[in-house]
């Protein structure tokens, strides 16, 4: 019986995600057409045909495809090491906090959650526009800077102001749920509030805060809108945006499908070594 | 959250979900839509003009006009928005505008189904042979286009569609410079062919765009190198000119959009290679307050020039509608209206580049982005790309765009 | 204990909050806008919500199109998603056969892809296979449900944990038949689970942009956030803020909603309800 409750949602998702993956793949090592460069899926196996999957694979490795690849991952490590150094100690200070100002605090750290992330990008090219707010500021310190000219710093920290509300979470999540008594225990033993941190309540926190980053780096790789709006030159194209320029602007739907197959596979292998990593830490535990 | 998985447990399920998926995709591909095309383009060129293979039959004479939405597919901020109102207005129907960024969008989308518009603008003869390939188009009934005469004599029978079969001219344009004459552009370099220069020049770094469409951008290139055929299917010649690109993205971080004409009007950037109806557009952008004399526009000598269309889908519910569309923009008056928005010459025979000056609809600083007959006649056409030599420019726009 | 009390963390906190949500409220602001900047403020004037005869939120259609469009959808998605993500969830936590594993993983699946991938994967199938299904709302409408499905699943599932099986088999106990007991005893228990679950699948599908983007068919089925991404590389006026303002009424009209029917089930259960309580709730279901 249970079974039966199960089917619906799993025939729905065997036929709207499983196969789509699938369609994916059979597009990618398909063929195309000539003269209007759509695809011809094949959808058995042992038509499929790598020549195109090589080929972008070759430029991944060794040609255009590389330095963007390179430039998300980089862009996407900065803006992790900034979400976790913003995130961090916010999430550490709601999790010690008691009282009613954590219910008001608490409160304004989700809102963003609630505000579409479209929202939020246009509050920022609003503020970094020639003559936004933003610039008038730096314009009173000193500094010309237009922060729209396609600049790596406004992407990455677009992303950062974009994703970092969803590191804050789990890792609030960890902190609250971590045993306090073992901080207590540190410092009766002598240690600083320093030591008790670094050295007992960080290490408490890694598997929350590998969790956390897991869930920003995932959909942060994939992402393109955030450069479309802060930027769209050439110097701050990431993979996201090349894979929408292939399938949207529609003349290479093949290329487009080779890329989402190696992005996902990335993402893939990322995901089955933090669950590795995760399962033999809890194994030592 | 999972429970760990033994190696054999993973590889058998991932077995059962694959081959589910396979079973289940064998099946569905029966319902599946097939896109085959073994058909020929047909491309006219301007000392080989062409008439296009008639597809379908034009609608019979006399239909009455259907009523309901007039769905229109179309380039942003290229219809007036008080034009199609009055429009509305006239006849009594609604008309709602989707938006294509670049012809290739639109062709996919419109081959692939995704949009069913009733009446297309924008489009130009170098995608125009494969849509008719596709059998997008159908053939008009100039019967319901009565201000045919109003066109440009030299445009009613163009090269690329002989007998006008499937298209009516829209406007007329020509590739350029679009600068702020109020910011440090150096305007002495527009002379001759030199001024393409101008976007190599690193002192515009940061606020300085050229046009998402390659062919354009990529013809700019070749004709700063003194390669004057905007078509060629030549390797090399492409190779450095895309190289050239690389070297342009290296020193002015350009971006790479179709906004130059709110954007320059706008102060977000000074200098852009645009068409030259992007800066009398750009009149309509300024912040209030501020005078047109603001913006300048270098036409050389010799450059891509041309004009563009509207054509009717096979597929339009509304084709009647759509015929009386058209007409009523190749109404003078109405042209001149929506030229005051949309700032593109109309491709009427009456709105020549002195009649837009004395209708006070050009300022005096942008009149030399007007196109005369001579600049027509001299410039260069864009026209369709045989598939093999279209991939090459394509690769080499992937190029430029990847940084 | 040792008290904590850090003010350089408050006030960091406080930094934070500032700038995470000053900017939003600036943009808020600017909707007001008397002239057309988005970015220098011109006066005070409804001009772009309800005044400007032509570009205002009011008498655009096509903007008011577009809204109906995100509304259609949201609601769309929850009412299906729900029962579906519930069902999925209990028939999960209960079936003990082969399949069940590969069922779960399926589940898991979606959690951890991007958006779009997911989102040029629905294309790539809806444009080369099933060609019956047109893009448009009907192709928005099945992304949106496959989105969510796992993350109803999650929340349900979490909440099952809590639940445990006791209830129910005290009421097989008592003579219900497993259906029954799965239906008057576990559902209800459910409820707080099942509302959080369709306050995140509607705030999640209102604020959709991606999915919606790639399975858009033209002006018919834009949604509000897709007519502000196209809007914002562009000229506009700050009828766009007061739509992306719309955009958030309507997340957190849902939210409203969402915790009113919480405290109402709640107080119907009889137990005391806090705002704390529901916040944790909601921040368990969103990690």
């Amino acid at each position: 019986m249970w079974r039966g409750y199960a089917l619906p949602g799993t025939v729905w998702l065997a036929a709207f995600f499983a196969v789509p993956f699938y369609a994916v793949a059979a597009i990618a090592f398909g063929s195309i057409d000539p003269i209007f460069r759509n695809a011809r899926p094949a959808w058995n196996p042992l038509s499929w045909s790598f020549g195109t999957f090589a080929d972008v694979l070759g430029e991944v490795v060794n040609g255009q495809l590389r330095d963007v690849f390179v430039r998300t991952i980089v862009f996407v490590l900065i803006a992790l090491v900034l979400c976790l150094m913003i995130g961090y100690p916010i999430a550490y200070h709601l999790a010690r906090l008691h009282g009613r100002m954590k219910s008001l605090i608490l409160l304004l750290i989700v809102l963003p959650f609630w505000v579409s992330y479209l929202m939020r990008m246009l509050a920022w090219v609003n503020l970094l526009q020639r003559d936004g707010l933003v610039m008038r500021i730096t314009a009173w310190f000193g500094a010309e800077h237009n922060w729209l000219d396609g600049s790596p710093t406004t992407v990455i920290l677009g992303l950062v102001y974009g994703y970092v509300p969803f590191l804050i979470l789990p890792l609030y999540a960890t902190l609250e749920r971590l045993d306090w008594r073992l901080v207590d225990a540190a410092r009766d033993l002598g240690a600083s509030p320093r030591q008790a941190f670094w050295r007992v309540t960080l290490p408490m926190s890694r598997t929350g805060m590998a969790a956390g980053l897991m869930l920003v780096a995932l959909p942060m790789l994939g992402d393109y809108y955030t450069n479309d709006i802060l930027s769209r030159s050439p110097r701050t194209e990431m993979i996201g945006n090349q894979i929408d320029f292939f399938l949207n602007a529609g003349t290479q739907p093949q290329r487009g499908a080779v890329l989402v197959l190696v992005l996902s596979f990335v993402l893939a292998c990322l995901a089955w070594w933090y669950v590795r990593d995760n399962a033999r830490q809890q194994v030592a535990r | 959250m999972t429970r760990r998985l033994s190696r054999r447990e993973f590889v058998s399920r991932s077995l059962v979900v694959g081959g589910g998926s396979i079973a289940l995709a064998h099946l569905l591909s029966a319902c599946g839509g097939g896109n085959e095309s073994t058909t020929q383009l047909v491309i006219g060129t301007p000392d080989a003009p062409v008439t296009l293979p008639t597809v379908g039959e034009p609608i019979a004479d006399g239909l009455p006009l259907e009523s309901g939405t007039l769905q229109i597919y179309n380039y942003a901020d290229y219809l007036n928005p008080e034009t199609i109102a009055a429009f509305e207005a006239a006849f009594g129907v609604k008309v709602t505008v989707s938006i294509y960024d670049t012809e290739e969008v639109a062709l996919s989308k419109m081959r692939s189904g995704s949009i069913k518009p009733d009446l297309v603008l924008g489009l130009t003869d170098s995608v125009l042979a494969r849509f008719v390939a596709a059998e997008l188009l159908q053939p008009l009934n100039r019967g319901y286009i009565g201000n045919f005469e109003n066109v440009i004599a030299g445009l009613r029978d163009p090269y690329y569609d002989l007998g006008a079969q499937y298209t009516i001219p829209y406007v007329i344009y020509g590739n350029g410079i679009g600068y702020r004459t109020d910011r440090d552009i150096d305007t002495s370099v527009f002379v001759g062919n030199e001024g393409w220069s101008a976007l190599w020049n690193p002192a515009y770094a940061g606020r300085l765009a050229v046009l998402d469409s390659y062919r354009d951008t990529i013809s700019m290139a070749l004709f700063r190198a003194g390669v004057f055929d905007p078509n060629t299917s030549d390797a090399s010649a492409l190779s450095t000119a895309v190289d050239d690109l690389v070297e342009l993205a290296t020193l002015t971080n350009p971006k790479i959009d179709i906004l130059s004409y709110q954007e320059i009007a706008g102060g977000g950037r000074d200098i852009a290679l645009c068409w030259s109806g992007d800066m009398l557009a750009g009149v309509g952008y300024l912040p209030e307050g501020e005078s047109p004399d603001v913006l300048g526009f270098w036409y050389p000598e010799v450059t891509p020039t041309a004009n563009d269309f509207f054509s009717i889908p096979r597929a339009s519910t509304k084709p009647v509608l759509a015929h009386a569309f058209i007409n009523y923009l190749l109404d003078t008056e109405v042209a001149l209206g929506n030229q005051a928005y949309v700032g593109y010459q109309p491709a009427l025979e009456a709105l020549t580049a002195e009649a837009l000056v004395n209708a006070g609809a050009i300022p005096e600083s942008l009149v030399g982005a007007l196109v005369t007959p001579e600049r027509y006649s001299a410039g260069k056409r864009l026209v369709s790309l045989a598939p093999d030599v279209d991939a090459l420019w394509l690769d080499g726009w992937t190029r430029f765009t990847t940084g | 204990m040792t008290a904590y009390r850090s003010r350089a963390l408050a006030g960091l906190t406080w930094v934070y909050i500032v700038w995470s949500l000053l900017p939003v409220l600036i943009a808020v602001l600017f909707s007001f806008n008397a002239g057309r900047s988005r970015s220098v403020w011109q006066g005070f004037s409804l001009r772009w919500w309800i005044g400007d005869p032509n570009a205002s939120l009011l008498h655009d259609d096509s903007l008011r199109m577009t809204t109906v469009n995100s509304l259609v959808l949201a609601v769309v998605t929850v009412v299906v998603t729900l029962p579906l993500g519930t069902m999925l969830a209990i028939g999960l936590q209960r079936w003990r056969g082969r399949g069940a594993g590969s069922s779960s993983a399926l589940v898991s699946a979606p959690l951890v892809t991007p958006e779009l991938v997911l989102g040029a994967a629905l294309l790539l199938v809806f444009t080369n296979l099933y060609a019956a299904i047109p893009l448009g709302r009907p192709a928005q409408i099945i992304g949106h449900i496959t989105l969510n499905l796992s993350a109803v699943v999650v929340t349900v599932r979490a909440r099952l944990l809590m639940i445990g099986s006791s209830y129910e088999e005290a009421a097989r106990d008592l003579g219900a038949s497993r259906r029954a007991a799965t239906r008057l005893v576990l559902v209800p228990l459910l409820r707080p689970a099942i509302v959080a679950a369709g306050v995140i699948v509607f705030a999640t599908s209102i604020d959709d942009f991606i999915v919606s983007s790639f399975l858009s068919s033209g002006a018919a089925s834009e949604t509000v956030p897709v007519r502000i991404y196209g809007a914002v590389r562009g000229a506009s006026s700050p009828a766009l803020n007061a739509l992306a303002t719309l955009l958030v009424a309507f997340s957190f009209m849902g939210l409203l909603i969402g915790a009113g029917s919480m405290w109402w089930l709640r107080r119907r259960a009889g137990e005391r309800v806090t705002l704390r309580q529901f916040l944790d709730e909601v921040t368990q279901a969103d990690a």
